[in-house]
């Protein structure tokens, strides 16, 4: 709470000349605050200048500063030193937006400064609450991902505990042939040396190495994780900060592939089995059922990937992982044949010059399909496919067929993590039990903070990837531990110092925060009262706004400081016929697409008032009542796209809001309300040339019901 | 841990990767400075309407990652920058970083109103020249720093100089400026250009307006676009109901790259949508030799089951267009139905390829590795000096990213 | 859909060890297909010609690519083989399936008499070998002896083709009052085996260039200047493959360093709008494309434009590859297209610098052009002007 506020209002940037500023100023003063300045250039030295010497004189614990919009000029009012700083917006939101000199824009302007004010009252600046780090991380999985993930996060001084299940470190490229035949190898995909990893690892004094070792549980949250992890009948103990998941993966079952000869004969393998074969007989191909030395192998593509029977999806290495196989064939001997049969050659990038290289091999190609692949009598196999490229059918005898089978993550069916969240166990999926983690910008946003998934458990990917992907997510893993340690939210409102404040006193139980909450920060005790773990917490707001008692509460951003916002707007009666719609808008995407709207000199409704959000997840319904009761005609929540291609940054923001707004309109409907007056909009951040429109529509349709009845 | 004079970062290239290397670094607590060419951040991806497979505007990210580094202090960021000379060894770098002037006061308050009145024009890079913008504006909608800068061309005429000499918020006398940083490593993120497709002479990308370029084709769907986001033909404005993609317009060609640039078949997959979505019954053509959506194949089965989208396995050999009609006529066999089709369109999108900067613009610092196709190579042993996303190999955004964010940490052990 | 086909893997790789050793870099990408002049017709060669195809069965190793449309329709123009992605000889890999045919005695009846008339008289077009020289029979054209500098390698189409001897008569006029030191062989001249061994005819070729060769080495020839860009073609490249090396010019070269350097004065106004058609020996496989264009731009009067399709873009005449001894049926000549091309221009003479180009445009010149229309070798125009 704060009680000395002060407001200050930027004239400049047209402000001045497109408003009345003493009427401004006399609507800042309505709630009486400590101070109330204008100056033609608040961002300047001189400015700042007054702002800092107005704090200082006058102890201000909250200020207003009624210029730009709140992303520009940051470097400038960022820099004041202990106040809660809240920024209204009357260059973009009102000016620049709207007809200067006109009634409803002054009107406009006014509401913006008393809702910035309004806010003020609520609001206090959080205080960084550090953590107790142990500067542990632990990396699940000894291959290729996780012994770079350990090497990261060990080079920059970090305990790692590396666990393998298996007896031995390197996953499974130990158990290749060749990482890369030598000339196929290519700069731009620098091939790991697995013995070369494992002696760095057991060289990193950083590194302690469990081997036939699984976690047995994870608890508590990032900084404070309890885990227990089993190595045989042993369980080790140990607090840990952040973890990184490199399971990898599993070959998908082969002997569901029985129409591709799997199990019909030994000699038709999987390419898992043929990279055995030909390393145990050190490059030596011999035939599984007599020993024969191969002179013919079919290579067939999408064994069981890329269809809907098996796996839906392309394993993404398969392809480059056959043509290096064939080359086995090749160098085996020159004269063998290497058939390869698929749908499309994805050797994707730099991965091209090896296709023309094995190509080079004399290797046939053949588009199309199987048609059946049987025993050759006892030994070999019969192939009969379709190829597409000859509009023929074609007849192969072979001594061998290699199915390329693809990737499971090992996480599909198997529990790893085994963590105690109310949320389950493992880490929400998006599809075909690879994690969520797949933003396009953000491959690392992890929906269960300081857990960061890296390699083929993450997605299909080769091995210079899963270099990459381990050291990237060994970057997320200290991150989560620095950031932490200073009391800092991670991505993303990376630097956030607040923490949401539960009033468990007045909880009722009801269990929708620790639903909703799409990091699993909140566990529940057995009555079902949240168990809040701040270092899990990503400050997005969704318990705030799920919550039906409104017991949660940020210092800089709470239900209290957003009703006072609501209430603040000045309605005239119905008789003006200036009806007044609330727009709750993300401030990533929605916000700043009004911005780019001002900026392109459009126009928007000059009866709207927006108020930002963190998130569209902390909507709370509370506000609806506010507005109503405030005799405010209509709500507008813009959030972003949800569905599948959900685009909020915390999941399932807009998804949340628009679920709590389908419940107030059946208890409007009730009322005998009309439900249309609330409305969620899907806006992206470019779509700032919809928005007239968008305000346009929606107070068209609040003319067609009338003013709100409680209108007083 | 490098303990030696320097533990700073310097990271080359306000791209996607770029931006990406410069927050993850500086939220491993090291002192970064981001240093781009062009006078805002953003590269290539700021040009694009949507990532693929999401369908979402990169400005989205670009938003969040901008704010990362309005609260980071330790980032420092040079805009119209480019670095000249690097000496030294891992640990401490000295580097010379040339500065170009915005011609634009500093710490303006207003980027917009006092340039509202300026007529003079010029060719928008930005837009790949497709339309003009003002001779000082702001580079685009969400371009960091949201400043407006002057184009250098517009100089070149003397009555355009004088009109924006006279505006009160320029200042035409700021000199480049030269700087040296001291460093501990390097992030070279540059990035990528697209193909010359004109060197593919049989696509006629030289000779005919309606046959454009995959990064055009971007600018034209785009909101902030030259036609305002409407899909229409450059020539005539005709819409664009028949869209015709055409496949490794230079990759996978020993003649031109001969690489695959790993991006372009999802980025027509993703323009197929545009086309698609903007005119009810629009039909797509995709000429391809493989459709390589390896990561994002569900994408690709949307579009299969999309009786509007056609998707031809093969390379054209000939576009003409129909003097009567306008048409674009598309040559190509089909390989699975050994048919040839002459298609026609309106538009034609060359789906051209990733060149990487390095193949022109090598790190002033002897003794690096490039590939022979002028991908930088990362070479610990030789130098602290790190390629991240399409300067390393061609990948898509997800992978730069990702690719960044792992660079990140090998920067700052060293 | 037939039986299946059984690939044999020994039949690409038989490909590859006799010649065809870009084979396997095709990846099947179509753009040969979609590059081929037959694309730009219509007819039976059109819908059943398909080099993709070809090349696939082949790397199978499967059979079907017997039939005459299928593997001997090829003029070799090169467009596909210079534009190919993975830069796969497709020239070379169809001559070696053909060799593959001849070896196993199926070539098309049409080539039997070629094959024989070169076996018996060194030449395809049926001519004696003591009648190779009738060209030279009302000028007077100096003998290479070991003083020479030149040889003058005349194709045996301008030695027997009517019309094309004229070509080699101009050639001869323009080399002499230029004070060239050139000079022929005579009788003992053999055909270069360009075009026989497109077709398959390997041994014939190579009696033929062993022939040859014996014959230069003998006479001491280091130079030489050749009338047709295909004998350029061979001597340049496939003889020095088996171990002859020359060097060898077109003669459009040669004539262009003698206007460079001044050794030929042209006086004469030409007064005509000409459009060159681009031989693709010259252009595609010798990558000459400026020298001609140089000779026709020295002189005076001319008006010079070009093809809608020119340089390395340029649409074959139809006569490589064999195809000069085949019948094209009407509506499938690529000639026509030229022709059309050039009347679209208005040009009044369209010039070429092969004898092959010549013939084929002449041809189509009957049906396609109109009266006025001229196809004149370049040097015959160059002739008229000194």
């Amino acid at each position: 709470m704060a009680e000395k506020v002060g407001c200050f209002i930027c004239t400049g940037c047209s402000i001045g000349d497109a408003l009345d500023v003493d009427k401004l100023i006399e609507a800042a003063n309505e709630t009486s605050p400590a101070v109330v300045k204008t100056h033609p250039a608040l961002c300047q030295d001189e400015g700042l200048a007054i702002i800092n010497s107005e704090i200082e004189s006058n102890a201000l614990e909250a200020i207003s500063i009624a210029a730009c919009s709140g992303r520009d000029k940051t470097a400038a009012f960022s820099a004041l030193p202990n106040v809660f700083v809240e920024r209204a917006s009357l260059r973009e939101g009102v000016v620049w937006t709207h007809e200067a000199g006109d009634e409803d824009t002054q009107m406009l302007g006014e509401d913006v400064v008393r809702m910035s004010l309004g806010k003020l009252k609520f609001a206090s600046l959080p205080q960084a609450q550090p953590v107790e780090v142990n500067n542990r991380v632990m990396v699940i999985g000894g291959g290729v991902s996780g012994m770079s993930a350990a090497l990261g996060a060990a080079s920059v001084g970090k305990k790692v505990l590396l666990v393998e299940k298996e007896a031995t470190l390197g996953g499974f490229a130990q158990h290749l042939h060749k990482i890369y035949p030598k000339d196929l190898a290519l700069e731009a995909y620098p091939e790991p040396d697995v013995a070369g990893l494992i002696d760095q690892v057991g060289a990193e004094d950083n590194i302690t190495v469990y081997t036939g070792a699984e976690v047995g549980r994870i608890e508590g949250a990032p900084a404070q994780f309890d885990v227990t992890i089993n190595q045989g009948a042993e369980k080790i103990n140990s607090l840990i900060d952040s973890v990184v998941l490199a399971a990898g993966w599993q070959p998908y079952d082969a002997t569901k592939l029985e129409h591709l000869g799997y199990g019909k004969s030994p000699d038709v393998v999987t390419n898992v089995d043929f990279e055995k074969l030909v390393k145990e007989n050190d490059g030596q191909i011999k035939r599984p059922s007599d020993g024969k030395s191969v002179e013919s192998v079919l290579f067939v593509q999408c064994a069981g990937s890329r269809d809907d029977d098996h796996l839906p999806y392309c394993s993404n290495v398969c392809c480059a992982a056959s043509l290096k196989q064939a080359s086995y064939v090749k160098e085996h001997n020159p004269e063998a044949a290497a058939y390869i049969v698929y749908k499309d050659i994805r050797a994707t990038g730099h991965y091209e010059e090896v296709y023309k290289r094995v190509q080079q091999l004399g290797t046939v190609f053949i588009k199309g399909e199987i048609e059946s692949i049987e025993p050759n009598g006892d030994k070999g196999a019969v192939i009969e496919a379709t190829d597409t490229l000859m509009n023929e059918q074609v007849f192969i005898e072979a001594d061998m067929v290699v199915l390329a089978t693809g990737m499971v993550p090992t996480t599909l069916d198997t529990d790893v993590l085994n963590l105690t969240y109310r949320l389950g166990p493992e880490l929400p999926e998006r599809e075909y039990g690879f994690p969520n983690s797949h933003f396009v910008c953000f491959p690392y946003e992890t929906q269960r903070t300081g857990i960061y998934a890296a390699g083929a458990v993450r997605m299909p990917m080769d091995l210079a990837s899963c270099v990459d992907d381990g050291t990237g997510a060994a970057t997320k893993a200290v991150q989560a531990i620095d950031l932490i340690s200073e009391g800092k939210a991670t991505l993303p409102r990376v630097g956030d110092f607040s923490i949401p404040d539960f009033a468990l006193q007045r909880c009722t139980q009801c269990k929708r925060c620790t639903e909703e909450c799409p990091f699993g920060a909140l566990d529940e005790d057995e009555k079902g009262t949240p168990k809040p773990n701040p270092t899990r917490c990503r400050r997005c707001g969704v318990c705030m706004g799920a919550c039906p008692e409104r017991i949660v509460t940020f210092d800089n951003y709470n239900v209290q400081m957003l009703s006072q916002a609501v209430k603040s707007v000045f309605v005239p009666d119905e008789f003006e016929e200036k009806p007044r719609v609330l727009a709750f808008a993300c401030e990533n995407d929605a916000v700043a697409a009004m911005d780019m709207a001002a900026h392109n000199g459009l126009k928007l409704n000059p009866f709207v008032r927006i108020i930002p959000m963190r998130c569209l997840g902390s909507f709370n319904i509370v506000w609806v009542a506010d507005a109503l009761s405030n005799g405010i005609d209509g709500i507008m929540l813009m959030g972003c796209k949800f569905g599948d291609d959900y685009q909020c940054h915390f999941i399932k923001g807009s998804e949340l809001a628009n679920t709590r707004m389908g419940n107030v309109q059946d208890t409007l409907d009730r009322l005998m309300l009309e439900s249309e007056r609330l409305r969620l909009e899907q806006v992206s951040i470019t779509d700032y040339d919809k928005l007239p429109k968008i305000f346009d529509d929606f107070l068209e349709k609040l003319d067609e019901l009338g003013p709100n009845p409680y209108k007083e | 841990m490098n303990t030696s004079s320097h533990s700073s970062v310097l990271v080359v290239g306000g791209g996607m990767a770029g931006v990406t290397a410069a927050v993850e670094s500086a939220e491993l607590g090291r002192e970064v400075f981001l240093l781009e060419k062009t006078p805002s951040l953003g590269g290539r991806v700021s040009g694009m309407r949507h990532y693929f497979p999401k369908l979402c505007p990169p400005y989205c990210g670009l938003e969040i990652n901008y704010r990362r580094i309005k609260e980071n202090p330790r980032i420092t960021t040079l805009t119209s920058a480019e670095v000249t000379h690097i000496e030294g060894t891992a640990g401490d770098y000295k580097v010379t970083v040339k500065i170009a002037p915005r011609f634009v006061k500093e710490n303006l308050c207003d980027p917009i109103t006092p340039f509202a009145e300026l007529d003079a024009t010029v060719k928008d890079p930005f837009n790949y020249g497709m339309c003009n913008k003002k001779a000082v504006q702001v580079p685009h909608e969400l371009a960091f720093p949201y400043a407006p800068v002057v184009d250098p061309t517009a100089l070149n005429d003397a009555t355009t100089k004088a009109a924006i000499e006279s505006l009160p918020g320029v200042d035409l006398k700021q000199e480049p400026k030269e700087m040296t940083l001291k460093v501990g490593s390097i992030i070279w993120a540059t990035g990528w250009a697209p193909y010359d497709a004109g060197k593919v002479s049989y696509l006629k990308y030289d000779q005919y307006p309606d046959v454009i370029a995959n990064v055009e084709m971007e600018r034209l769907a785009a909101t902030n676009g030259p036609t305002g986001g409407k899909l229409v033909r450059p020539s005539d404005g005709r819409e664009t109901k028949r869209v015709a993609f055409v496949q490794c317009a230079g990759s996978r060609d020993d003649n031109h790259l001969p690489y695959c640039s790993a991006v372009c078949c999802m980025a027509s997959l993703k323009q197929a949508t545009y086309v698609r979505e903007a005119y009810e019954d629009a039909e797509v053509w995709v000429f391809y030799i493989d459709i390589r959506a390896n990561r994002y194949e569900s994408f690709y089965r949307r579009l299969q089951d999309d009786e509007k989208i056609h998707f031809v396995k093969g390379k054209p050999g000939n576009i003409e267009q129909d003097a009567s009609t306008g048409d674009l006529i598309v040559l190509c066999e089909d390989g699975e139905g050994g048919s040839i089709s002459r298609v026609a369109v309106d538009l034609v999108v060359l789906a051209t390829g990733m060149v990487p900067e390095t193949a022109v613009n090598k790190v002033p610092f002897d003794g690096l590795t490039y590939d022979e196709f002028g991908f930088l190579v990362a070479d610990p042993q030789k130098a602290a000096i790190f390629p991240a996303g399409c300067v390393k190999r061609p990948q898509d955004v997800a992978a730069s990213v990702q690719d960044a964010t792992g660079t990140s940490l090998k920067a700052t052990r060293s | 859909m037939s039986d299946p086909k059984v690939p044999i893997p020994e039949l690409g790789d038989l490909v590859v060890q006799t010649g065809g050793d870009t084979l396997y870099k095709c990846m099947q990408c179509g753009l040969c297909v979609a590059s081929c002049p037959w694309r730009l017709v219509e007819g039976e060669i059109s819908e059943e010609f398909n080099v993709r195809k070809v090349q696939h069965m082949a790397q199978l190793g499967v059979e079907g690519y017997e039939s005459d449309n299928v593997l001997f329709a090829c003029t070799t123009c090169g467009l596909c083989k210079v534009r190919c992605p993975r830069t796969s000889n497709v020239i070379d890999n169809q001559r070696i399936l053909r060799a593959m045919i001849a070896e196993a005695g199926s070539v098309p009846p049409v080539y039997r008499g070629v094959i024989a008339s070169l076996r018996d008289n060194g030449n395809p077009w049926q001519g004696e070998r003591e009648e190779r020289m009738n060209w030279t029979a009302e000028i007077d054209v100096p003998k290479f002896d070991e003083d020479t500098e030149y040889l003058l390698y005349v194709c045996c189409t301008s030695c027997y083709d009517q019309r094309c001897t004229e070509i080699a008569q101009a050639l001869v006029s323009v080399l002499k009052k230029a004070g060239v030191s050139f000079g022929i062989i005579g009788e003992e001249e053999s055909c270069c085996g360009e075009s026989i061994r497109k077709i398959g005819a390997e041994d014939t070729f190579q009696t033929l260039a062993a022939k040859n060769i014996e014959l230069f080495n003998d006479r001491g020839v280091k130079k030489i200047i050749t009338t047709s860009p295909h004998c350029l073609f061979t001597l340049r490249h496939e003889y020095a493959e088996l171990g002859a090396e020359y060097d060898v010019v077109h003669y459009t070269q040669f004539l262009a360093t003698l206007i460079e350097e001044g050794k030929i004065k042209i006086d004469k106004d030409l007064g005509k709008k000409v459009i060159f058609h681009d031989p693709c020996y010259l252009g595609r496989h010798n990558e000459v494309y400026e020298a001609p264009r140089q000779v026709l731009d020295a002189m005076p009067g001319i008006e010079r434009v070009e093809m809608t399709r020119f340089e390395v873009e340029s649409i074959c005449c139809g006569g490589g590859g064999g195809r000069i001894w085949t019948e094209t049926d009407p509506g499938a000549r690529f000639g026509d297209i030229r022709i059309r091309d050039a009347m679209a221009k208005e040009a009044d003479v369209v010039a070429t610098a092969c004898p092959y180009c010549t013939i084929m445009l002449d041809a189509s010149n009957i049906t396609e052009g109109k009266e006025d229309l001229a196809i004149k070798d370049i040097v015959e125009i160059l002739d008229q002007l000194i």
